[in-house]
C-alpha cells in the first residue's frame, strides 16, 4: 500500500497537537489527500480532521480544556489591551511580530489583573515565555529568537471564537437585529 | 419682501454667526428648533436677534417653534461641511427624473425646440443635485466613519458594532450600489448612456443653440461622471473596509470582553489533547503498574548462608549411646546430659538435649524414675526446663 508523502510527519505532528500551516510543504500533502486522511484519523483513533484553507489540525473527543482557555484568555486580553493602545489589534496579530518585553508592559498594566494573577500559565514573565514556548511546539505561533514571537495563522480559531461568542451575545441582546456578521 | 438690503444680510450673518451656528446644531440634532431653547442660546450669548433673523427671513415660524429656511440650513450644512446624510431612498429618486428627462429628450428629439432646451437644461440640474447629493452622503459618512474609529463618544464594543452595521446596511452599501458602474441599474451607468447620446447630439444636432446646450451638458456630464467615479473608488477603497474592519475588531473585542467576564464558564474551542497510544488495551498500563507495585513494598529479605547447611548438627546416637554405657549406672540422665553437651558445645542447646533423650529408648539399660522427688534445674541457651531425675543402670547381659 501506497502512503501520501510526508505520510510520518503529517501523522506524528498532528497527533502531537500541532497545527500544520499553508506554509509548510506538508499541508500540499495534507490537503490533496484529505479524505484519506480523514477517514485514516477516524478509523485508526476516532479523531476529526479540521482542514481549513490556511491550516489543519486533529480533535479528538475529549480535547486539551484548560489549555484551550489558557489561549483564549492570552488573545482576548492581548486584543484588548492593543486596543486600547490605539492599534488595530486584528492587523498586529496578522502581521507584526511581538516582543516579550511589550506582551509583558500590556499584562502587568491590565485591568484583568484578577484574571493574569489567578492563571499559572499568565501571571508572570517567566510563565508567559514559557507558554508562548507551548504555542510555539503547537504551530500557533512561531518564535523569533528568546525575545520575539508572531502568529501563525491558527490564530483565527480563537479570534472566529470571539466572533462567534459576540454573534450569540449580541443576539441574545437584540433580537431585532437580524444582520449576520 | 425681505426688510433689508442683501448686504445688510451678508453683514448680520457674518456679525452673529456664532449665534446662527448654536441655532443650526440644534436644528441638525432635533429637526428643530424650541422657543426655550432658542431663548436659551440667546441668553448664553447675551444676544437677541429674533426679529432680525425673522425679518431676514432665515427661520420661520412653526407655532411656537421655529426652523431654518431651507436655503440657510443648505448654506449652513455647506460652509461647515457638515451634511446630514441622504438615505440612498431618497438620492435613488434621482434615478426616476433623469431617466424620465432623457426619455423625452430622446423621443423629442426632433420636436419642439424651445422645450427641449428647457429639458436639457432641467437634465443638467437634476444631474447636479444628484452628484452633489453623493458627495454630501460620502464626506458625511466618512466622518461619521471616522468619528467611530476615534471612538470620541465612548461607544462600548456592541454599540460600535450596531452603528458600524448600521452605516453599511442603511448607506454605505446601498450609496454603493447606486454608483457602482458594473450594476446595470446604477445611475451611474444611466449617465453613461446619457453621456453617449449626448456626445453624438453635441456634433450633429442641426440646431446651434441646442448643439451648444449639448456641448455644455455633454462637458458637465464627463465631469460628473469623474466625480461619481471617484466618491465610488472612495467609498469602496476606503470608507467600506475602514468600516468593515471597525465592525469586525469590534464583534471580536466584543466576544472577548464577554468572554473575559466569565472565562470559566464559556465554552472554549477544541484543542487537541496529547495522549500516548498504545497498540494493545488501554488497561494494559494500569494493570502492569498494578503488578509491579506489589514488588515496590520495602521488607527485609533474609538470605540463608547456603554454608550453614554443612554445620548443621546431626544427632549422632551410636556415639552418644556409647559414651553413655561408659557412664554407667548414672544418677540423672538429664546431668549428664547437660555436662556432656556443655563440655563438647559451651553451651547447652535445646533441640540438641532433646535430641539425647532418644537415649532413654535405647536398649541396654534400666530406667528408674521418682516422681516424687523433687526435679532439678537445666538452663539451655533459649529457656529453663525442670527436669525429673532419672536414674540409669545397665541392663542385660551386654
Amino acid at each position: 500500500m501506497e502512503f501520501p508523502r510526508y505520510h510520518k510527519e503529517i501523522v506524528s505532528d498532528l497527533m502531537g497537537g500541532k497545527f500544520i500551516l499553508a506554509s509548510d510543504q506538508k499541508f500540499i500533502s495534507l490537503k490533496d489527500n484529505a479524505a484519506f486522511y480523514e477517514k485514516f484519523f477516524k478509523e485508526s483513533f476516532g479523531y476529526e480532521l479540521e482542514l481549513k484553507s490556511d491550516y489543519g489540525f486533529i480533535l479528538s473527543y475529549e480535547t486539551g480544556e484548560q489549555l484551550s482557555r489558557d489561549i483564549c484568555l492570552f488573545f482576548a486580553i492581548l486584543c484588548y489591551e492593543l486596543d486600547k493602545d490605539g492599534k488595530n489589534f486584528l492587523e498586529e496579530i496578522q502581521y507584526a511580530e511581538f516582543e516579550h518585553e511589550k506582551v509583558d508592559d500590556y499584562f502587568e498594566n491590565s485591568a484583568y489583573a484578577d484574571l493574569i494573577n489567578n492563571n499559572n500559565q499568565l501571571k508572570s514573565g517567566e510563565s508567559r515565555r514559557d507558554f508562548i514556548r507551548t504555542l510555539a511546539r503547537r504551530n500557533i505561533v512561531e518564535r523569533n529568537g528568546d525575545q520575539k514571537f508572531f502568529f501563525t495563522p491558527a490564530y483565527k480559531v480563537f479570534i472566529d471564537f470571539a466572533a462567534d461568542f459576540a454573534k450569540d451575545r449580541l443576539q441574545n441582546s437584540e433580537p431585532a437585529l437580524e444582520e449576520e456578521y | 419682501m425681505i426688510k433689508a438690503e442683501p448686504k445688510t444680510i451678508l453683514n448680520f450673518l457674518s456679525n452673529y454667526f456664532e449665534v446662527l451656528k448654536d441655532i443650526f446644531d440644534v436644528q441638525k440634532e432635533s429637526g428643530q428648533i424650541r422657543k426655550e431653547k432658542l431663548n436659551e442660546i440667546f441668553k448664553d450669548r447675551d444676544e437677541n436677534v429674533l426679529q432680525q433673523l425673522l425679518d431676514y427671513k432665515i427661520l420661520k415660524k412653526l407655532g411656537d417653534d421655529f426652523e431654518f429656511r431651507d436655503t440657510y440650513f443648505k448654506l449652513f450644512e455647506f460652509i461647515l461641511n457638515e451634511f446630514r446624510p441622504l438615505l440612498p431612498e431618497t438620492i435613488q429618486k434621482y434615478e426616476r427624473s433623469i431617466g424620465v428627462l432623457f426619455k423625452k429628450i430622446r423621443d423629442g428629439i426632433n420636436g419642439d425646440k424651445l422645450i427641449l432646451g428647457q429639458r436639457i437644461l432641467d437634465l443638467h440640474g437634476e444631474i447636479k443635485e444628484f452628484s452633489e447629493a453623493v458627495e454630501k452622503n460620502t464626506i458625511r459618512l466618512l466622518a461619521e466613519t471616522r468619528e467611530l474609529k476615534s471612538n470620541v463618544d465612548k461607544l462600548d464594543y456592541m454599540e460600535k458594532v450596531r452603528k458600524a452595521s448600521f452605516w453599511i446596511d442603511y448607506y454605505i452599501t446601498p450609496l454603493n450600489n447606486i454608483l457602482d458602474i458594473n450594476h446595470a441599474e446604477s445611475i451611474t451607468n444611466k449617465l453613461f448612456e446619457i453621456s453617449n447620446y449626448v456626445n453624438i447630439r453635441r456634433l450633429n444636432f442641426d440646431d446651434e443653440l441646442i448643439r451648444l446646450q449639448f456641448e455644455k451638458l455633454y462637458v458637465f456630464l464627463v465631469q460628473s461622471n469623474d466625480d461619481l467615479l471617484r466618491q465610488s473608488k472612495l467609498l469602496t477603497n476606503e470608507l467600506l473596509p475602514l468600516i468593515e474592519r471597525i465592525r469586525t475588531e469590534s464583534v471580536i473585542l466584543t466576544g472577548f470582553i464577554e468572554f473575559l467576564k466569565a472565562p470559566h464558564k464559556a465554552k472554549v474551542p477544541k484543542v487537541f489533547k496529547v495522549e500516548r497510544q498504545y497498540p494493545y488495551s488501554n488497561d494494559m498500563y494500569l494493570n502492569a503498574r498494578e503488578f509491579v507495585q506489589q514488588f515496590l513494598q520495602d521488607e527485609t529479605i533474609f538470605l540463608e548462608d547456603p554454608n550453614a547447611l554443612s554445620d548443621k548438627w546431626v544427632f549422632n546416637k551410636d556415639l552418644y549411646k556409647e559414651k553413655l554405657m561408659q557412664q554407667l549406672p548414672l544418677d540423672s540422665f538429664f546431668d549428664w546430659a547437660g555436662l556432656t553437651l556443655r563440655g563438647e558445645y559451651q553451651t547447652i542447646e535445646t533441640d540438641k538435649l532433646f535430641a539425647l533423650t532418644a537415649l532413654l529408648f535405647e536398649d541396654g539399660i534400666s530406667i528408674e524414675v521418682d516422681l516424687k522427688q523433687e526435679r532439678s534445674l537445666i538452663r539451655t541457651s533459649q529457656m529453663n526446663l525442670r527436669v525429673p531425675k532419672i536414674k540409669i543402670n545397665r541392663y542385660g547381659i551386654s
